[in-house]
C-alpha cells in the first residue's frame, strides 16, 4: 500500500494543497475566460456551469485532502470554493428558469441541475450548522459527477408538454427532491453511525465490494454481447437523441472487446470480496485481510483503466449493430447511466480507502454514535412526512391529468414501496425500540429503495412517468 | 447486533411508557384466552403487520417488473414471454397483480391488521390520555430521566419557585394534593399521544376510498367529433356505459409552441340534459369538466380521418365557361351547371391500389384520395347516340383526386377538377371517470398530513415537581422530573432551563415566601 505510506511520511503541510488547488482553479478559469472572450458570450448557461464545475472540483479536491489528512485549514478554503461554485450554479439555475419560463424540473438535465444545487446547499448547511465537515468529501465528488453528466445530456430548453403544465408539477417535484435529499442524508448518517459504532473495517469492505460488484455485474449482465462486445445505445448527433427502431425500442451498437474489459473489472472488484470471505472462514486470518485490501487497491486501478477505455471508445465513433446492417454512431450522452455507474463504483472504492487509512481521524471528526443514531432518526422523521406529501401531491396531480389518483404505474408503486419501508423503520423504532445497528441497516435499505425508485424505475421500468 | 445499551434503556423507560404498556398488555392477555382471542392478538401484533407489509412490497415490486395485462398489448405479452410461462403468470395473477383477488385480499388484511392493532392499543393510550399521571411515586422517580434534586429550605418555598418557573416557561402548573403528599404537575400537547391513531385512521380512510372506487367507480373513454353529441362511454373492459346526460363537443383544438411541439389541447364541451345545455366548459389537460360526479379529462386530440370540407376548382373541359370554386363535405351534391352535378362520394385518408381497386390502407392522413362523382345528363345524349332507350339515363364519371390510373376517368369528365384545400375534421379524446371514493382519499390525505405533523412535531412534555424530605438528615430537597414522547435531547435542554430558572427563583424567594403563600391561597 504505497500511497498510504507516502501519505503518512508527508507531514500535513496545510498550504501546499490549498495553493495547488487555488492555482489550478485560477488557471482553468483563465483558460475558460480566454475561450469566452473569443466567443464573446460570457453569461450563458454552459459557461456558468463550467465555472461551477471548476470551483466544485477545487472544493472536492480540498475536501478529499481534508478527509485524508485531517488538516482543518483545507475546510475553510474548500467551503469558500463551494460558495463560489454555488454562486455559479445558482446563476445557471436562474438563467435556466428565466429562459425556460418554468422552474428547472422538467427534464433529466434540469433535475440534475437542481439536484447539484441542493447538494451544494446541503453541504454548506451541514458544515456550518452541524459542523459535519467531512461531508464535503462525499457530496462534492457526487456534485462533480452531476455537473459532468449535465454536459453530456441534451440541454436545449424544452417547452412543457401539456401534462406538465400544472402548479402541482412544482409542488410534487420540489417535495420529491427534498424527501430524497433527506433520505440521502439519513443514509450518510447511518453509515457514519456504523463507523462510530466500531463496526469492523472489513465489514465495510464487504459492503463496498458488494455494491461495486453489483454495479459491474448489472453492466455485464445487461450489456455483454458475444464475443466480448459491449452494447450501448446508438446516438443521433444531429437530433441529439437516441435512435429508435420502433416505438420504445432503442437501437444498440456493439463496441468490440469493451465487454472483456468490463468482465476484467468485474473480476477485479469481486476479488476483495472473495479474500474477505476466505478471511472470515479462517477466523479473520489477517494475511487474507491484507490481501483483500491490496485487491481493493488493484481493483481501483483496473476500474480507472476500464473507465478510461470506456470514455475513449464510447465517446464517439461508429460501431456495428446486431439489429441492423451498417455502422451507427454512439456517444457518451447515449449511456449516461453506465458512465455514472462506473464513476460511482470508483467513488465507492475510494471511500473505502479513505476509511481504511483515516479511520482514527474520522472517528474524532464525527459526532458520537448516540448522537448520529439520533440525527439519523430525526432526518427520517423529516423525510417521511415529505415523502407522504410528495405522493399525495403526485396523486392529486395525476387525478387532474390522467383521470385517476392511483394507477399502479411503476414509479407510483415504487414510491409507495419506499414509503412502506420508511413506515416500517418508524414502527420498528418506536414500538419495538430498534436502535443502533438494526436501525442503521434499515435506513440504508430505505435509501437503496429510494435510489431504485429514482434511477432504476426511470431506466428499467418505463411507464407513465416518462418525463423524469 | 449491538443495541446501544444504557442510554437507550433509560430512553425507553422514560417516555416510551405508553408503548411499553402495549407490550405488557399483549403478554398478559395471551395466557388466559381462547383461540378467537389469540387470532385477534396475532392480527394485532406488529410482527403480523410487518410480515404483511413485506408481502405487499414483494408483490407490488413483482407487479412493476412483470408486464401487466390491461396496459400491455396481448401481442407484446406473447412476444415477451413463452406461452408456457405466460400461462403460469396468468394463472397466479402476476400479469395483473394490482387487480387480482389476492392482492386486494392482502390489502384488506393489512387494513384489518391496522384496525386490530389500533383497537388493541387504543384503550391504553386513552387511559394515558384521559387520566394523566400527575404524581410520580418513588419507583418512577428513581427511573425517571431527566431528573434533578435541588436543596430547599422548606417545601412551600420550593413549590412556589417551581410554579413561577413553569409559568415563566409558558406552562400552566397544577398543584397536586394527595392525602399525605403533594407536588406540581405541568404538561403540554397531551393530544400528541393520540396522533398515531389519527395517522392510522387516515390510512384506513384512504383504503376505504379506494375500495369504494374499486366497487362503484368506473373509467372509460369517449371520443367525440366536433359537433357530435354522445352519452355512451366505452369502459376499460370493452363494455359500454350509458350516461344519464350527454356530452357535446363544440370544438376542439391543439395549440403549438413555435418549435411545433404541442402546447395545449382544448375542447369546448357542453353537457346536454333533456335537450338543454346545462353546463359549458372549455377543458384542457389538467383542468377537467366535472358534472354529477363524472369527470371528463382531455386525453387526446387528433384527426378523425373524416373530411370537414374539400375545396375544389372546377373548369369545363371544353374550355367554354368560367371556372367555379366549390366546397364539399362527404356525400354533398352540388350542381355545376343545369345538366351536371358533382357528388363527393368517398374519402380515403391513406389509399393503396391493388388489382384496379382502391383500398383504404389506414385511417392516418398519409396518402389521401377523394372520390368524386360527376353526373351529366347531356353527356349521356352525346356519347350513346344509338342507345335511344338510355337517352334520359345519367352518365357518371368517377373522378379521383389525385388521378389514379386505371380507376379514374378524370379526362373524360366534362369538368376538370382541382383540389385547392382539404380541411379535416377533428375528434377530441376524453377520459371519463367516476370515482365516488376519491373524497375519502383526499380526506385521508389531509388527515394524514395533520396526523403526521402531530406525530413528528407536536411533543407531549410533562414536568413533575415533588418536595422530598431526606429521612436521615431531615434536609428538604425539591425533586424535578420531566418527560417528552419524542425529540428528547431538545427536551433535556428545556429541562435544564427549568432547573436554572427554579434555582434563580429560589434565591429570591426566602424573604417573601410567607406573603407569597398567603396571596396564592387567597388567589385560589
Amino acid at each position: 500500500m504505497a500511497p498510504a505510506k507516502a501519505e503518512q511520511q508527508q507531514p500535513a503541510s496545510g498550504m501546499t494543497l490549498i495553493v495547488t488547488v487555488g492555482l489550478a482553479i485560477a488557471f482553468l478559469l483563465f483558460m475558460a475566460f480566454l475561450n469566452v472572450v473569443k466567443n464573446g458570450n460570457l453569461l450563458n448557461e454552459s459557461n456558468l456551469l463550467f465555472a461551477a464545475l471548476i470551483f466544485y472540483s477545487g472544493a472536492g479536491a480540498l475536501y478529499l485532502g481534508f478527509g485524508v489528512t485531517g488538516t482543518e485549514s483545507y475546510v475553510k478554503a474548500a467551503s469558500i470554493a463551494t460558495w463560489l461554485g454555488l454562486a455559479g450554479n445558482t446563476a445557471a439555475v436562474t438563467h435556466r428558469w428565466y429562459e425556460a419560463g418554468h422552474p428547472p424540473f422538467a427534464s433529466v438535465y434540469e433535475m440534475l441541475l437542481s439536484f447539484v444545487w441542493t447538494l451544494a446547499v446541503l453541504t454548506l448547511v451541514a458544515e456550518k450548522k452541524y459542523h459535519v465537515k467531512v461531508i464535503g468529501t462525499v457530496t462534492m465528488p457526487v456534485a462533480i459527477v452531476g455537473v459532468v453528466l449535465m454536459q453530456l445530456l441534451r440541454t436545449d430548453v424544452h417547452p412543457l408538454v401539456p401534462a406538465l403544465q400544472s402548479t402541482w408539477l412544482h409542488v410534487h417535484v420540489t417535495l420529491a427532491m427534498l424527501a430524497y435529499a433527506a433520505c440521502a442524508l439519513s443514509f450518510a448518517l447511518a453509515m457514519m453511525f456504523l463507523i462510530q459504532d466500531n463496526m469492523k473495517t472489513e465489514t465495510f469492505l464487504t459492503f463496498t465490494s458488494a455494491s461495486t460488484l453489483a454495479i459491474y455485474a448489472s453492466v455485464v449482465l445487461t450489456r455483454f454481447e458475444k464475443w466480448g462486445g459491449l452494447s450501448l445505445a446508438a446516438w443521433n448527433p444531429e437530433n441529439k437523441a437516441e435512435v429508435f427502431i420502433s416505438k420504445g425500442v432503442r437501437l444498440f451498437v456493439t463496441i468490440p472487446d469493451l465487454g472483456w474489459v468490463m468482465v476484467l473489472a468485474l473480476l477485479a472488484v469481486a476479488a476483495p470480496l472473495v479474500f474477505c470471505g476466505v478471511a472470515r472462514c479462517k477466523n479473520n486470518n489477517d494475511s487474507f485481510l491484507v490481501l483483500a485490501n491490496r485487491a481493493v487497491f488493484l481493483s481501483i486501478l483496473i476500474q480507472v483503466m476500464a473507465l478510461v477505455m470506456f470514455l475513449l471508445r464510447a465517446r464517439d465513433g461508429r460501431y456495428p449493430s446486431l439489429d441492423a446492417d451498417g455502422l451507427f454512431p454512439t456517444s457518451l450522452a447515449a449511456s449516461p447511466f453506465i458512465l455514472s455507474a462506473l464513476v460511482g463504483a470508483i467513488f465507492i472504492s475510494l471511500l473505502y480507502l479513505l476509511l481504511l487509512w483515516r479511520r482514527k481521524d474520522l472517528e474524532t471528526l464525527l459526532p458520537s454514535a448516540v448522537e448520529l443514531d439520533r440525527i439519523t432518526y430525526k432526518t427520517i422523521c423529516l423525510a417521511f412526512p415529505l415523502l407522504t406529501l410528495m405522493i399525495a401531491a403526485g396523486a392529486y396531480w395525476a387525478n387532474q391529468t390522467w383521470g385517476s389518483y392511483w394507477s399502479w404505474d411503476p414509479k407510483e408503486t415504487w414510491a409507495a414501496i419506499t414509503w412502506l419501508v420508511y413506515a416500517g423503520y418508524l414502527h420498528m423504532r418506536i414500538t419495538r425500540g430498534w436502535r443502533g445497528r438494526r436501525a442503521a441497516y434499515f435506513a440504508i435499505l430505505g435509501f437503496a429503495v429510494v435510489m431504485f425508485t429514482f434511477f432504476g424505475v426511470t431506466y428499467l421500468l418505463p411507464g407513465l412517468h416518462a418525463y423524469a | 447486533m449491538a443495541l446501544l445499551p444504557s442510554i437507550y434503556f433509560v430512553d425507553l423507560c422514560g417516555a416510551m411508557l405508553a408503548f411499553e404498556h402495549y407490550e405488557q398488555g399483549e403478554d398478559m392477555a395471551v395466557e388466559s384466552l381462547g383461540i378467537a382471542r389469540k387470532t385477534w392478538q396475532t392480527i394485532a401484533s406488529i410482527k403480523t403487520g410487518v410480515v404483511l407489509l413485506i408481502l405487499v412490497v414483494i408483490l407490488a415490486a413483482a407487479g412493476t417488473i412483470v408486464l401487466q395485462r390491461p396496459v400491455t398489448d396481448p401481442d407484446e405479452m406473447q412476444a415477451a414471454y413463452s406461452p408456457h410461462v405466460l400461462r403460469i403468470l396468468d394463472a397466479v395473477g402476476l400479469t395483473d397483480v394490482f387487480h387480482f383477488w389476492w392482492f386486494l385480499g392482502l390489502l384488506l388484511l393489512v387494513s384489518a391488521c391496522i384496525i386490530a392493532a389500533s383497537v388493541e392499543r387504543f384503550p391504553n393510550s386513552w387511559r394515558y390520555f384521559s387520566r394523566p399521571y400527575k404524581y410520580p411515586d418513588e419507583s418512577f422517580r428513581r427511573a425517571s430521566h431527566p431528573q434533578k434534586s435541588i436543596p430547599i429550605a422548606d417545601e412551600e418555598s420550593g413549590l412556589v419557585a417551581a410554579q413561577r418557573a413553569l409559568h415563566a416557561m409558558g406552562f400552566k402548573p397544577e398543584r397536586i394534593v394527595r392525602e399525605d403528599h403533594f407536588g406540581i404537575f405541568a404538561e403540554r400537547h397531551r393530544i400528541s399521544e393520540l396522533a398515531v391513531y389519527i395517522v392510522h385512521a387516515s390510512l384506513l380512510l384512504i383504503f376505504f376510498g379506494t375500495i369504494v372506487d374499486g366497487f362503484w367507480g368506473w373509467r372509460g373513454t369517449l371520443n367525440l367529433n366536433e359537433g357530435q353529441t354522445s352519452n355512451l362511454v366505452e369502459l376499460r373492459d370493452g363494455s359500454t356505459r350509458k350516461l344519464p346526460f350527454a356530452i357535446r363537443c363544440d370544438s376542439a383544438g391543439q395549440d403549438n409552441y413555435k418549435d411545433g411541439t404541442p402546447k395545449k389541447w382544448w375542447s369546448k364541451l357542453a353537457v346536454v340534459q333533456e335537450g338543454r345545455d346545462v353546463k359549458n366548459k372549455e377543458i384542457v389537460v389538467n383542468d377537467p369538466l366535472l358534472y354529477k360526479g363524472v369527470r371528463f379529462y382531455q386525453s387526446s386530440y387528433g384527426q378523425n380521418g373524416k373530411v370537414d370540407k374539400l375545396s375544389l376548382v372546377a373548369v369545363p373541359s371544353n374550355g367554354s365557361g368560367a371556372k367555379q370554386e366549390i366546397g364539399l363535405a362527404v356525400n354533398d351534391t352540388v350542381a355545376l351547371d343545369s345538366d351536371t352535378t358533382i357528388r363527393f362520394a368517398e374519402f380515403i385518408p391513406d389509399y393503396a391500389v391493388r388489382d384496379g381497386q382502391v383500398y383504404r390502407k389506414s385511417n392516418e392522413l398519409e396518402n389521401p384520395a377523394a372520390h368524386l362523382v360527376v353526373t351529366s345528363k347531356s353527356a349521356g345524349k352525346n356519347e350513346d347516340k344509338d342507345k335511344d332507350k338510355d337517352k334520359d339515363k345519367d352518365k357518371d364519371y368517377d373522378v379521383w383526386l389525385p388521378a389514379i390510373n386505371g380507376v379514374a376517368d378524370n379526362s373524360k369528365s366534362p369538368y376538370l377538377l382541382q383540389a385547392t384545400d382539404l380541411k379535416m375534421g377533428h375528434f377530441t379524446g376524453l377520459q371519463v371517470s367516476h370515482e365516488p371514493g376519491q373524497w375519502g382519499v383526499w380526506g385521508g390525505v389531509v388527515l394524514m398530513g395533520i396526523g403526521l405533523a402531530f406525530v413528528f412535531y407536536v411533543i407531549h412534555m410533562r414536568f413533575w415537581v415533588v418536595p422530598v424530605c431526606d429521612p436521615k438528615t431531615g434536609q428538604y430537597s425539591l425533586w424535578l422530573g420531566g418527560s417528552a414522547n419524542r425529540n428528547r435531547d431538545a427536551f433535556e435542554q428545556r429541562f435544564n432551563e427549568l432547573v436554572t430558572t427554579v434555582e434563580a427563583e429560589l434565591k429570591d424567594i426566602p424573604k417573601t415566601s410567607r406573603q407569597e403563600q398567603v396571596t396564592s391561597i387567597a388567589g385560589h
